[in-house]
């Protein structure tokens, strides 16, 4: 385009404006949202970047001396040698968050199915019971599970008795109390999606594989799950990256048993008063989602292709 | 739905001027107080308290770095933490020209170590840290930290506090070390003896204070960490099934005190406050409710008589020797820290 | 047909996990009513535990902070991520601008919560040096709240105006409508449910919101998250079970009204067409 023309008047929508007009109008419309975004989160999150390169004071101010100590530290190379606790940390959390994501989805599909086969009339009331779980707050969520696992009542009674925890022992913290508190808060994020792509499922296609195929997986695989992938997708994502950063959970059900990423960071930038280790261990964490996130968008897209 | 929606916001808008008006912000340990202590504080002065609590030394700082040293009047921290907030200017000087009440205190605490000419701050209570336990299910207790520390002689589920010089120092004392050392060698050996207890399948999580002491009444813990005062008034409820002791090995003792943030609002209610708790009267109420010890000489005649003769509050002469404070470390500091860390995420 | 061949293994899975979802908030409402201090042995009916917190003010403070943050926040984000995302549809920005766009649009999805609050805690020391208005306080939380709110918002209009009618609005203008007439009376009205689900979504985040919360809070503007969690810590009484059952009775009613809401929309829509 020269540059005569790029301002020309022209139908925008039906309407008669310039090109500049509407960049004014659009830049108005998007900068209060915008700049909010950039002033609040992306560019300290840009300053998070280097404060891990800065230097904790002896009594836990900010030092802004260049180090890469927090980093050899999330290696593992702390006081005693090398040790790779923030290391064992940081795959924990991923490998937590992926269990977690992956029992929700095998637990979604059968609710989802059940629910969208339900008649039209009763389908909202089975929707709204999965939705006010899925608005009750997380707080109130998990210190739940604090009282389903305390010693007096049957779950952790009958552990008891199996011998898998002292006798009038709590079942958390532990590492299968955080797993429950982790599913059944991500269970909603999953089902609510994935239900709303299984709604507009084309069932003929179905049938037409069920005449196809004897086998029953090949079934799911090749008629059902493509078209849900969609909303499988983004129930994946919506668990995937809070499972990953999350914090109150391993809190109240994992105690200093079994403690994620979300803890190790709320530590440092609380009670250890070390930001720039904070800052590291951010980083980290932000870099392992966004792999995980590229490698569910990569399957993602091979299962489309098939 | 708009016009609603706008009665809705006119309303709501007026909920937080509802607490603009004057009062003074007192940042303090939870259930340090008596129930009606504030109460008695306004009727005496005609000032109103919002209080707000923390659990830990390090909770507090961090809460005070992060701008509360703006927010409140009064905070009441522990010894060994008062060196740091000094050097990271978190406290005000104190004018004692507005401290009539000063030499009620006792002489050990006038000019502690941890702030030479009372500078910035007043002891307020003093007493150690302890273990709380289930006397009905703990069998040959002989008083010791072998309970927690020892895998041969533990009984049941524990609990460790939920601070990091504290509880450290509970595991030095434990094991006869000195809880200010910073020889790489001691500290491994610390660093080990806390893993080695937290893996085992006893250990029943870091808690604070009064959480670990809920637990122990409620029966999901045999033993817990617990501070001495919050532990004795708990065992006053419950004489037949719990009970206090400072472990034989020795413990960690801290005295806390009174002191204004750099930035405080309303310093002259908070000279009011201090004052105030100097009183005898109010000292002596104030240390019979929490079952800690006094420093203020001055209140000695209205304390209840059999709390000098309990050694839980004031430890016999022979028992004062095991008794270690915690002290502030300097750049060595974040040694403790980072072996806090590596206990709590190995 | 299909249903032949699994007859119960899906009803028995849904029902079940559906089960596994209310457990434990049916221990707590359970729990609640239950007469007895400390230990989990049925001691009688009462209603003493929900007295008390009528009579405790920092819960009533608590509960208006949080009504209060979730509407202000609600509202400012509402009205920014409208904006937001019709300036970002309606303008054929160039390849690199709209990149950098949906950089920033996604970056609070993305983000881990736990990060963002950390970016926070950050952004607001640094700003703490220009004004002492950015102290940890109800201001800070708002802002914090409406940084990830209007990200979804947004979202959440963009893919409504995505599925515009441009017909009604070509006509609008063919009328000789002014492009601000037009916004107020065409595209706004037709744009209500999208923005009415971003506003749900956005109260519903709020609301739910800890991590924020936790690190942009002053001594002022505790939420109730906040204090069940600090109760929690300090020991789980009834009163935190009367507490959080009236939270989820409030959750309910919040849910039957927005469902009530979605539908009438839903209606008006079929009747419009």
């Amino acid at each position: 385009m020269t540059n005569e023309q790029q301002n020309d008047t022209r139908i925008w929508h039906g309407e008669l404006t310039t090109r500049s007009a509407l960049r004014r109008r659009g830049l108005l419309q998007v900068s209060p949202g915008l700049f909010w975004i950039l002033i609040f989160l992306t560019v300290p999150a840009l300053a998070l970047i280097a404060l891990s390169f800065a230097t904790r004071g002896g009594y836990g101010e900010i030092e802004w001396v260049f180090t890469l100590e927090n980093f050899s530290r999330l290696a593992g190379y702390g006081m005693f040698g090398w040790s790779p606790d923030y290391l064992i940390i940081l795959a924990r959390s991923l490998w937590v968050a992926f269990v977690t994501t992956t029992i929700c989805t095998a637990l979604a599909f059968p609710l989802a199915f059940y629910i969208a086969r339900k008649p039209k009339t009763t389908r909202y009331v089975w929707l709204t019971m999965v939705i006010i779980p899925f608005w009750t707050n997380l707080v109130i969520r998990t210190y739940a599970w604090q009282l389903v696992l305390s010693p007096d009542l049957p779950i952790a009674k009958f552990a008891a008795v199996l011998g898998l925890i002292p006798a009038g022992s709590p079942l958390y913290p532990s590492e299968f109390a955080v797993y429950l508190g982790m599913i059944s808060a991500f269970l909603p994020f999953v089902v609510l999606p994935l239900y709303s792509s299984v709604e507009k499922l084309d069932w003929s296609l179905v049938e037409a594989a069920f005449d196809l195929y004897s086998n029953r997986r090949r079934v799911f695989m090749q008629a059902i799950l493509p078209q849900t992938l969609p909303g499988l997708s983004v129930g994946a994502i919506l668990t995937f990256v809070p499972a990953m950063g999350m914090f109150l959970i391993p809190d109240f059900l994992g105690g200093a048993k079994y403690m994620l990423v979300g803890n190790l960071i709320q530590q440092q930038f609380g009670k250890s008063r070390d930001w720039p280790f904070g800052a590291a261990v951010s980083l980290a964490l932000m870099v392992l989602t966004l792999i995980g996130l590229f490698v569910f968008r990569r399957k993602g897209e091979k299962m489309e292709v098939i | 739905m708009r016009k609603l929606l706008l009665a809705i916001m006119m309303v709501l808008l007026m909920v937080p001027s509802a607490f603009a008006a004057k009062e003074m912000r007192l940042l303090i340990w939870s259930e340090y107080m008596p129930e009606d202590f504030l109460t008695d504080f306004q009727k005496d002065t005609g000032i109103k308290v919002r209080v707000e609590y923390y659990e830990s030394m390090e909770e507090m700082v961090a809460k005070l770095q992060a701008g509360g040293k703006n927010q409140y009047d009064v905070v009441v921290p522990s010894d060994y933490i008062i060196p740091a907030m000094i050097k990271l200017n978190l406290l005000k000087e104190l004018d004692h020209s507005k401290l009539p009440n000063l030499k009620n205190l006792e002489a050990t605490f006038i000019n502690p170590a941890w702030d030479d000419g009372n500078k910035y701050t007043i002891a307020y209570q003093w007493g150690t840290l302890g273990m709380m336990y289930r006397k009905d299910k703990l069998k040959d207790f002989d008083g010791s930290w072998s309970v927690m520390f020892d895998p041969a002689k533990r009984q049941g589920a524990f609990i460790f506090v939920d601070s990091i010089r504290e509880m450290l120092g509970c595991a030095q004392c434990a094991m006869g070390m000195d809880v200010n050392t910073t020889q790489k060698t001691e500290l491994k050996k610390l660093l080990d003896t806390m893993l080695e207890a937290k893996r085992s399948k006893y250990f029943a999580g870091f808690d604070v204070g009064t959480g670990g002491r809920s637990k122990v009444v409620a029966g999901t813990a045999v033993a817990a960490i617990v501070y001495n005062g919050d532990a004795l008034r708990a065992v006053a409820d419950n004489p037949d099934t719990c009970a206090f002791v400072n472990p034989k090995e020795g413990t960690i003792g801290w005295v806390d005190n009174m002191s204004i943030p750099i930035g405080a609002p309303n310093p002259d209610m908070a000279y009011t406050f201090i004052n105030w708790v100097l009183e005898p009267k109010v000292g002596a109420k104030l240390s019979n409710w929490t079952q800690y010890a006094t420093p203020n000489e001055a209140a000695y005649p209205y304390i209840t008589p059999e709390d000098f003769k309990n050694p839980a509050i004031y430890p016999e002469k022979a028992y004062m020797s095991k008794i270690q404070f915690i002290q502030d470390l300097g750049k060595e500091n974040k040694m403790y820290d980072q072996i806090w860390t590596m206990v709590k995420t190995r | 047909m299909r249903s032949q061949r699994k007859p119960l293994l899906v009803p028995a899975m849904a029902l079940g996990t559906l089960a596994f979802l209310y457990i434990p908030l049916m221990a707590v409402a359970s729990f609640s009513v239950n007469d007895s201090r400390f230990g989990l042995t049925w001691q009688g009916f009462t209603w003493k535990w929900y007295l008390e917190l009528f009579r405790n003010e920092q819960v009533l403070e608590a509960v208006g902070n949080t009504l209060f943050l979730g509407l202000v926040s609600t509202v400012i984000a509402t009205v920014v991520g409208t904006a937001l995302a019709l300036g970002l549809n309606r303008f054929p920005w160039s390849r690199k601008t709209s990149a950098f766009f949906e950089f920033n649009l996604y970056m609070p999805v993305i983000t881990p919560e736990i990060v963002f609050a950390g970016a926070l805690v950050i952004a607001f020391a640094s700003l703490r040096y220009f004004s002492s208005a950015f102290e940890p306080g109800m201001l800070n939380m708002i802002i914090g709240h409406v940084t990830f709110q209007v990200a979804f918002v947004a979202l959440v209009v963009r893919s409504r105006l995505a599925a515009f009618n441009n017909e009604i609005e070509e006509a609008s203008h063919d009328l000789y409508a002014s492009s601000w007439y037009t916004l107020r009376k065409v595209i706004l009205p037709m744009l209500t449910p999208g923005i009415v689900s971003g506003a749900m979504l956005a109260f519903t985040l709020s609301l739910d919101d800890f991590i924020i919360s936790f690190f942009t809070a002053g001594p002022t503007s505790v939420t109730l998250p906040l204090y069940i969690y600090a109760e929690v810590h300090r020991g789980i009484t009834p009163k935190i079970h009367a507490l959080s059952t009236v939270g989820l009775l409030v959750t309910i009613v919040l849910v039957i009204a927005s469902q009530k809401i979605s539908n009438s929309f839903n209606e008006k829509e079929r009747d419009d067409a």
